[in-house]
């Protein structure tokens, strides 16, 4: 026992632990340090709110050792052990109607007696604890006539009145609204960072998971099998081998942190008789097209389009036949000539409001020999072409000429109503 | 519930009927003594003035031979039910958990029969009997709480059916003594109906100790009955160490229950009602309903006597009948009340 806090916060060692029979978790190691959010995800069963029963001294292990800020639980009295952690659960039913103020003072039980009642520092904790899960209005409510949300905030206020170092939640987000989200976890970080708590979090939303956590241990099958950051954690492989689902892992989404979004469930795979349309896009502006015209039984194919763009990525996901140059490389005449090969053969052909340079502008010129030579051609037009137009003139002046021999949609939802009624003519 | 100021207000209140329904129980009967003579008569054996003039003997043998000592038997027993009531409600996490239901209170009923019947009937009120509740009781109260204990901890639905598959084979084995009991089944009886007829001080001095120490217990441990009420593994995190204190609160309630059971025979209704009725007044935080329980047990009580001895007299209604009748109607009007008012949990 070292007393040092700055020391380790959670730590557990080779924890095998369970109810009897078969162990929930075997040989856990993990450390949760002061000072950061840590993550602990993995499927339903794979022993999470196990781990924190045991870090919490709500189940002895059977092998192995636990130490919270260097005291092993076990080995002090319960009213000890809730000064050293909190856990905020996932719900708590009590059996009696007890009002939201009741609920947080309880919080203070670890540094009561039985003949002395709060005095100002209990209250000051108590009146934080609140404010900090912004449930201080509620104060005089009863429990039960909460909603969901609201009571999981209040058992927030809870474990934090109880002013512990080391914090554990079980699901801490499940009930919550997308702003009490932002704001809980925002509580979460600050005690991490400022006031040096060790938090430890058991969460299902990957991204959130991803987003806020400074490290992340997954758990499957009471073993811990991934480690570390959220970059080395979060990963295609982890999404497959732990929870079974495939997925896209962007290694950096909108927070600089991974991603994961689950891949769509396929269109149905088209026929040898479906009707062909080929899709010109770019930048994510030919996505919806695509989805839209793959679900309606199209046999869809794209290009030209740049590896690594955002609807080449949508592309290779849906299983679509495809034509693509290399990034910020020009349009070759080998691809050129692929690209005119489909566009011949297709029903029609569907060019997005992309934005078009250099690289991308002789996508317009392939669709206007297309469309003078008779292929059905439908042009999305929401966007003006001038504010997308990266050439000097050369794409306006294209897309110009592409107006008059095609029709114009003034948006993705409009293409299938354009298709059948270009099919109406003939 | 009430709002928040008058809430506070139920406490004192309480504490004023005490007194009065003290005044108003120890004047009713067969004799009138009027608050003010009871009072004179009081002062003068405290010491506090000469006996006063004017005030035949026999209201003075009245009072302190029968009025006084019965009243305060009734605040006594009151108190002991409904303070042990409130502790196994929180205990169980069940509402509707009372000494009687989970089996403690025949437990006591046996141990004190089984003295009553070794001692020829003689020792009613004595030391012994009350011991042997308490044995009886505690030895109950133990035997579900093993029985129910199948893993590291006790799950409260298994103490609770434990509790009622006790209680039925404690009460089968009384009517087996009561069957072979012979003349004493009488008396037995009687007992067992629940009643405070003719204890005298000696009932009040055997159970008020015992009353004292599991009410001060309880009082104690109001807090951490609140943290019960969350469930055992919340409370633990909460810093509670579980295991003894349900230890410690089946024996504080054992305590109390044996206590009533041996000067008052089996009375209901006060240990389930009590603590229900002061709930949907005040609230569940147990550092205000254990004191208001203690308090309104003893009214409830020294008033469902005074109907007990003064409705039908000169004969004697048995007071359990009367806590269950008074008790009954007036606990499903406040349970519907508050039920369709806010939808809330008793």
């Amino acid at each position: 026992m070292t007393g040092d806090r700055g020391d380790a916060g959670l730590v557990l060692e080779g924890v095998t632990a369970g109810y009897g029979g078969r162990p929930v978790l075997e040989g856990v190691s993990m450390e949760v340090r002061p000072g950061q959010v840590t993550g602990l995800i993995g499927p339903n069963g794979s022993g999470k709110t196990t781990l924190v029963r045991v870090a919490a001294r709500g189940l002895r292990p059977r092998s192995g050792s636990v130490r919270v800020f260097g005291v092993d639980p076990y080995g002090v009295s319960a009213r000890r052990a809730a000064r050293l952690v909190a856990v905020v659960p996932q719900e708590t039913t009590p059996a009696f109607s007890y009002s939201v103020l009741e609920m947080v003072l309880m919080g203070r039980s670890p540094y009561l007696s039985a003949w002395r009642s709060g005095n100002e520092e209990d209250w000051l904790h108590t009146r934080r604890a609140m404010e900090a899960a912004n449930v201080q209005h509620l104060a005089d409510r009863p429990l039960e006539e909460l909603s969901g949300g609201e009571r999981q905030r209040v058992l927030l206020a809870q474990a934090l009145a109880q002013d512990a170092p080391a914090l554990m939640l079980d699901e801490p987000t499940t009930h919550l609204d997308i702003r009490h989200v932002v704001e809980v976890l925002a509580v979460l970080s600050g005690l991490a960072r400022r006031d040096g708590r060790a938090v430890l979090a058991i969460f299902h939303d990957l991204n959130l998971a991803s987003a806020y956590c400074d490290r992340l241990y997954a758990l499957s099958e009471g073993r811990i099998v991934s480690e570390g950051t959220p970059q080395s954690v979060i990963t295609r492989e982890l999404m497959w081998n732990v929870f079974g689902v495939e997925a896209e892992v962007s290694p950096a989404g909108a927070a600089g942190r991974p991603s994961v979004a689950v891949a769509p469930a396929l269109p149905l795979a088209p026929r040898d008789d479906s009707p062909r349309a080929h899709v010109i896009g770019g930048a994510g502006r030919g996505a919806a097209v695509m989805r839209l015209l793959a679900e309606e039984g199209f046999d869809v194919s794209v290009g030209v389009l740049h590896v690594g763009d955002t609807d080449q990525v949508l592309a290779e996901r849906l299983n679509l036949l495809r034509v693509t140059v290399p990034p910020f490389s020009p349009i070759d005449e080998r691809s050129a000539d692929d690209c005119r090969a489909l566009m011949a053969g297709a029903d029609v052909v569907v060019v997005c409001d992309a934005p078009f340079g250099p690289g991308n502008v002789d996508n317009l010129r392939l669709a206007l020999d297309a469309a003078r030579s008779g292929v059905r051609t439908i042009l999305i037009d929401q966007v003006p072409i001038e504010e997308r137009d990266f050439t000097g003139g050369e794409a306006s002046r294209l897309w110009r000429s592409l107006r008059s021999n095609a029709r114009s949609v003034s948006g993705p939802d409009e293409v299938l109503a354009g298709v059948h009624a270009g099919r109406g003519q003939i | 519930m009430l709002g928040p100021r008058r809430r506070e207000e139920v406490i004192p209140a309480l504490v004023v009927l005490l007194v009065g329904s003290c005044l108003v129980a120890i004047a009713a009967g067969a004799v009138w003594i009027s608050p003010l003579t009871s009072t004179r008569l009081l002062a003068w054996k405290f010491h506090l003035m000469a006996r006063p003039r004017h005030i035949p003997e026999a209201t003075s043998v009245i009072l302190f031979q029968l009025r006084l000592p019965r009243v305060l038997l009734a605040a006594v027993v009151g108190a002991a039910l409904a303070a042990a009531g409130t502790v196994f409600q929180a205990l169980f996490r069940n509402p509707m958990a009372d000494p009687a239901i989970i089996g403690v209170s025949s437990g006591a009923a046996l141990g004190a029969i089984a003295v009553i019947l070794a001692g020829g009937g003689a020792a009613l009120d004595g030391l012994g009997v009350s011991g042997a509740a308490f044995v009886g009781a505690l030895a109950t109260a133990f035997l579900v709480y093993r029985l129910a204990r199948l893993g590291p901890t006790v799950q409260v639905a298994t103490l609770l059916l434990a509790g009622i598959a006790v209680a039925a084979i404690v009460s089968a084995a009384i009517s087996l003594i009561m069957t072979f009991s012979g003349q004493q089944i009488r008396s037995i009886y009687f007992w067992l109906l629940g009643g405070l007829g003719a204890r005298g001080w000696q009932a009040l001095a055997a159970a008020s100790p015992f009353v004292i120490a599991g009410a001060v217990i309880s009082l104690a441990s109001a807090r951490d009955l609140n943290l019960t009420a969350l469930g055992e593994e919340r409370a633990a995190q909460l810093g509670l160490e579980v295991e003894r204190f349900k230890r410690v609160m089946l024996g504080a309630g054992a305590l109390l229950t044996a206590a009533a059971v041996s000067v008052a025979g089996l009375i209901g209704f006060v240990g389930l009602m009590t603590p229900h009725i002061l709930r949907l007044l005040i609230g569940a935080d147990h550092r205000k309903l254990v004191p208001a329980a203690i308090l309104g047990g003893a009214v409830f009580m020294i008033l469902a006597d005074l109907a007990a001895r003064t409705l039908v007299s000169p004969e004697e209604i048995p007071v359990g009948a009367v806590t269950a009748v008074l008790g009954g109607p007036f606990f499903l009007y406040l349970l519907r009340r508050e039920r369709t008012r806010a939808g809330a949990r008793p």
